[in-house]
């Protein structure tokens, strides 16, 4: 049976490319999605800093226990936003633990060194050097407050000897010191030279006095390991925060490797949902064409020879094959798409330098093996529905289309619009992340109804259009209707995946345009001051204060950006907040504040956005429960409501509030706002120069720059949609050319009977027109309809924004899909002589 | 089939088929007829008069709503699909007006496939005498594409005769050929029944093609209306001219 299938494969390539390139497509597609997830998996960093150490103890995620469901407690873990720390008493405790020879703290201090500033550096105190473990190279270890030992790049890189004194920049503030020493690891290079202060020094400089941000252990010759790591990981537990051992140990010391780990999980996980929806959704509609148009074959074979099953087996033998075809093509196609979104996500920082795709031994057997299945499954539905048939359908010639769906069909259809339209009344009402739910939900319950109810929709179209076809087309325009109707069912992929393409495409990607718009929008209108002082290693609180000092200068803010972790549905959100100095904000920003005011913001308050509160339930006077970006629990008391969130972010904090909370504990930048009049830019400038890597700029330009981050980050969400419509309207492609091709005999019959080449060609343009034009008008109403929603949820703009050349692409796609895909083949067909086409096709 | 063979092949007691639901119609009523063996018998009859009805009953192609369709001793009315492909894939053949072979199969190929289908080695020399006998041993390793209308109905008599059937259904064999070719074909189906001993059951609307018959059975409105020992061509148009002016409908290309 393998054997007739292969030479059924070889005889109808043409049948069969639609359906190959569809697997391919989908193959490629889902391994790129799977080497993400499993790159997440398998990367644990690279312990370099603590490849010394036994275990370390760190926080660098939240876990949230939500209720408890079936009798498990569901938690939900995020990743901390700022370093997370740890109370210096643990160190105690850690080392109490029998077993351990020695419990070491480890502070990482942001360090910029004015001799090498181009070479990323970490302060830490010169007892941690063991967890790597360093060894003097030569000089000594620092022994006084004014002393430093620089690894060997710090060294090179900045001309460093023992002895010599050189400026570094921590905490804002410039020190002068001497190095001592010129140290080296044994093992690998990090991302981040090192450089070692006293531990008292680096106590008093860390960010945090009174905690440690990791410790490490070191246990004694010969004690019980897995009773250590049992205690250690008890004692870990207790602080809220994670024992990491072995090649985890890489994890422990780079937070970021641990964003990274979740973000390509998340991005690979959720993605490659949506993708499996669209692509199984693609592969079954276009097998299931490719066996319906060879129900001739296989009648003949069933009337001669082949019982039901050989004919069920010969197809899924067919499809069984195709799909092997369609992993060797498609997977190391996905694989060298994973390794370059892989340097994409590196460049564009989505995740460090060290990051590598490691994944494809899982992920590329486990895509092939479910698309794969999802082939067969719909390859068996469409032979068993084949195989129905009687055989004596082979005698005649006629093909007869089968009727149009069942009633299960028709209903799961008609409950999913709605539900739909439901959810389009409760986004009206709602507003904040309550909204958006909704809001997506509604796109897919629209997208999935659709696709269900596409032959009626089909059939609908063409009895409604048919007077207008004739009137335009006249009889071309007739044969147009009737073919359409005839055809409501053949046509069902092209209707759902211009519909998908449209709305679900369109949804996502003018979302990002209208996110960005309106965020540099509210940041330009909310944005009072005309300067900013923008601090690359970060600002003092104290450089606020000094610009207030300055002549002509009528207020400055000192703003840290950060973000804070909020409840939401059971499970924790992280959210964009700023912190800022309360004292005359209000004239250099302007929050639009809808109730309270700001100037009650101070330590134990907060300044919420009207979306958050609806989403979290806060009222003004009321108490807010959330997490500082350290993971730090806080209850706040609720004192203005704004609206201007997108530019500032959902909640505001005082920075009094955040102190000793964010990773450096500096502001990024200072608003000033001057007096007309007043040239305030050459005092600025002179207090910038004060403190390294910080800059003057205008707040217009300072707004391009944000703008300029936002597409980064939505760079990401820009391209995985673009890929699902390319793969969306190659399918209804694939599918159009499949039924033009299919059309030799018809199209033939009707020059013979005296229809002119002309007026095929009319025909085919009156068929295209329709088709695509409910599809394109059935998208982009759904896309309009959530993307209000969605818009109007967050950013309080009833209509989007939608850039002229989104509507140029959109419709000039679509025409360019209906020449491509079947006016220019029928243009083929019409070269072939009339006579010749009615011949017997086998 | 070490048991006696029956005289008649084909045996149908009482077939009766209705089609459609609301308003029904009735394409066979209460159908009496044997076929015996190592003859050729043309059913004939307007169109609408159930002559392909009784043929794919008669062929477990169809199952008829009442009544009884024996082939040799075996019952078909109750045989599962499954069973019934193997019946027919073992003990009927078919030829078709059109569509008869697997475009991506060559000519032997075509010709061996109901063989592979059934899992089975068909006798070399048998092969090469039906291969030989409808003269496409040039032929063979050409796809059905590359061949005249002709050429590709004398590979599906071969398929047929291949697996030494009990009875070859035809249904309209000579409808898309030629009167040249027609007569080509037609002589090949007869000389099958004459040398091979084969039994023909073959569904026309031409009297000329009827007349290699040694049968001639004339089907009207679901009935057996005649039912002659070889009448000749001039007397087989008369009845169905008879019919067809009692009918007053006009004569449709094919399907009966």
């Amino acid at each position: 049976m393998l054997g007739l299938a292969a030479r059924m494969l070889r005889h109808r390539k043409g049948t069969f490319v639609a359906t190959f390139l569809a697997l391919a497509a989908g193959v490629a597609v889902l391994t790129v999605c799977g080497v993400l997830v499993e790159s997440g998996l398998r990367y644990k960093g690279e312990p370099q800093r603590y490849g010394a150490a036994f275990a370390v103890i760190a926080r660098h995620q939240l876990t949230v226990q939500g209720p408890e469901r079936f009798g498990e407690r569901e938690t939900s873990t995020v990743t901390l936003p700022e370093r997370g720390s740890l109370p210096e008493s643990l160190v105690r405790k850690v080392a109490a633990v029998p077993g351990v020879a020695n419990a070491v703290p480890d502070r990482t201090i942001a360090v910029a060194a004015a001799a090498a500033p181009k070479v990323p550096v970490a302060g830490h105190g010169w007892g941690s050097a063991v967890l790597t473990p360093y060894k003097v190279v030569s000089g000594t270890a620092p022994r006084t407050q004014g002393e430093v030992a620089v690894d060997e790049r710090l060294a090179a890189a900045g001309k460093l000897r023992p002895g010599s004194t050189t400026a570094i920049l921590t905490g804002g503030t410039v020190h002068q010191v001497r190095v001592s020493g010129v140290v080296k690891a044994s093992g690998v290079r990090g991302p981040q030279a090192a450089l070692f202060f006293t531990d008292a020094q680096a106590a008093r400089l860390s960010p945090r006095p009174g905690r440690v941000d990791a410790i490490g252990v070191i246990p004694a010759k010969g004690a019980d390991r897995e009773a250590v790591t049992a205690a250690v990981e008890r004692i870990a537990d207790g602080a809220g925060a994670t024992a990491y051992t072995g090649d985890e140990l890489g994890l422990a010391e780079q937070p970021e490797a641990v964003a990274a780990k979740s973000f390509t999980l998340e991005a690979g996980g959720a993605f490659g949902g949506y993708a499996a929806l669209i692509i199984g959704f693609v592969v079954a509609a276009t097998v299931g064409l490719s066996v319906r148009y060879r129900r001739r074959d296989f009648a003949l074979l069933r009337a001669i020879a082949a019982t039901p099953g050989q004919v069920r087996l010969l197809i899924l033998g067919e499809v069984g094959m195709l799909s092997l075809l369609a992993a060797v093509v498609g997977v190391p196609i996905g694989l060298l798409a994973g390794l370059w979104i892989g340097d994409e996500l590196v460049t564009r920082g989505f995740v460090p330098e060290n990051f590598t795709m490691s994944g494809g031994i899982v992920a590329a057997p486990a895509v092939t093996v479910a698309v794969a299945a999802v082939a067969l499954l719909s390859a068996w539905i469409a032979a068993r529905r084949t195989t129905r048939i009687r055989p004596t359908e082979a005698l005649g010639e006629a093909a007869v289309e089968p009727g149009l769906g069942g009633r299960v069909r028709v209903v799961s259809g008609l409950a999913l619009l709605g539900c739909a339209v439901a959810l389009t009344g409760l986004t009206g009402m709602t507003s904040g992340q309550t909204a958006m739910g909704a809001a997506v939900g509604m796109l897919y319950m629209f997208v999935l109804a659709i696709a269900l109810l596409a032959p009626w929709i089909n059939r609908a179209t063409a009895v409604a259009l048919a007077p207008v076809l004739r009137t335009v087309f006249g009889n071309s325009g007739y044969l147009a209707a009737a073919n359409l109707r005839a055809n409501a069912r053949g046509m069902v992929a092209v209707l759902t995946a211009l519909v998908l393409s449209v709305g679900f495409g369109g949804t996502v990607w003018f979302l990002q345009d209208n996110l960005e718009r309106q965020t540099v929008v509210q940041s330009r209108e909310g944005t009072l001051a005309q300067h900013a002082l923008v601090g690359g290693a970060g600002l003092p609180a104290a450089v606020a204060a000094q610009a207030r000092r300055i002549p002509g200068v009528l207020a400055a803010t000192g703003v840290r950006r950060t973000s804070v972790i909020v409840p939401f549905m059971d499970e924790a959100m992280t959210v964009v907040a700023q912190g800022i100095d309360p004292q005359g904000a209000d004239r250099t920003m302007d929050l639009k504040v809808r109730s309270g005011s700001l100037a009650a913001l101070g330590a134990g308050t907060v300044a919420v956005s009207s979306s958050q509160a609806d989403t979290s339930g806060w009222k003004i006077g009321g108490k807010a429960k959330l997490w500082l970006g350290d993971g730090t629990p806080v209850t706040l008391k609720v004192v203005a409501i704004y609206d201007r969130n997108l530019g500032f972010g959902d909640v505001t904090l005082s920075n009094a509030t955040l102190a000793g909370h964010t990773a450096t504990d500096l502001n990024d930048h200072v608003l000033v706002r001057s007096a007309p009049n007043a040239d305030v830019v050459p005092a600025l400038t002179k207090l910038a120069d004060a403190y390294p890597a910080s800059a003057v700029t205008t707040t217009d330009r300072f707004t391009g720059a944000l703008a300029q981050d936002l597409a980064i980050s939505s760079w990401l969400n820009k391209m995985l949609v673009a890929v699902l419509v390319g793969y969306a309207v190659l399918a209804a492609a694939n599918t159009l050319i499949m039924a033009a091709l299919a059309r030799a005999r018809e199209l033939s019959l009707l020059r013979l009977v005296g229809v002119t080449r002309r007026q095929v060609k009319r025909m085919a343009n009156a068929e295209q027109a329709a088709l695509l034009g409910v599809a394109l008008t059935i998208g982009v109403a759904i896309a309009a309809v959530t993307l209000s929603s969605i818009v109007n949820a967050i950013a309080g703009q009833p209509v989007p924004y939608v850039p002229a050349l989104g509507w140029v692409v959109i419709v000039g796609g679509t025409v360019a899909l209906a020449l491509v895909s079947t006016i220019i083949p029928i243009g083929r067909l019409l070269r072939t002589p009339p006579v010749e086409g009615m011949g017997i096709r086998y | 089939m070490s048991v006696p063979l029956p005289a008649d092949v084909v045996r149908l007691e009482r077939v009766t088929k209705t089609y459609g639901g609301e308003q029904p119609v009735t394409a066979l009523a209460e159908v009496d007829v044997r076929f015996a063996r190592g003859t050729m018998t043309a059913v004939m009859g307007p169109s609408g008069s159930g002559k392909s009805t009784l043929l794919h009953c008669a062929a477990g192609l169809d199952r008829p709503t009442s009544g009884r369709v024996l082939i040799g001793t075996t019952d078909l009315s109750t045989m599962s699909e499954k069973r019934l492909t193997e019946l027919r894939r073992d003990r009927i053949g078919f030829i078709f007006q059109a569509f008869n072979l697997v475009g991506a199969l060559t000519v032997e190929q075509n010709i061996l496939l109901p063989a592979r289908l059934a899992g089975r080695r068909p006798d070399p020399a048998w092969v090469a005498e039906v291969i030989d006998r409808v003269g496409l041993g040039h032929r063979l390793g050409h796809r059905p594409a590359q061949l005249s209308g002709g050429q590709q109905q004398r590979v599906a008599i071969a398929r047929a005769l291949v697996t030494r059937p009990e009875v070859i259904f035809c249904d309209e064999p000579t409808g898309a050929l030629d009167t040249q070719t027609a007569a080509e074909v037609l002589g090949l189906l007869r000389s099958a029944v004459d040398q091979f001993g084969q039994t023909v059951i073959m569904v026309t609307h031409d009297p000329v093609a009827a007349s290699y018959a040694d049968r001639v059975m004339v089907l009207a409105d679901g009935h057996i209306v005649r039912d002659m020992p070889q009448p000749g061509v001039q007397r087989i148009a008369e009845q169905l001219a008879m019919l067809d002016r009692r009918q007053r409908q006009p004569v449709a290309s094919r399907e009966g």
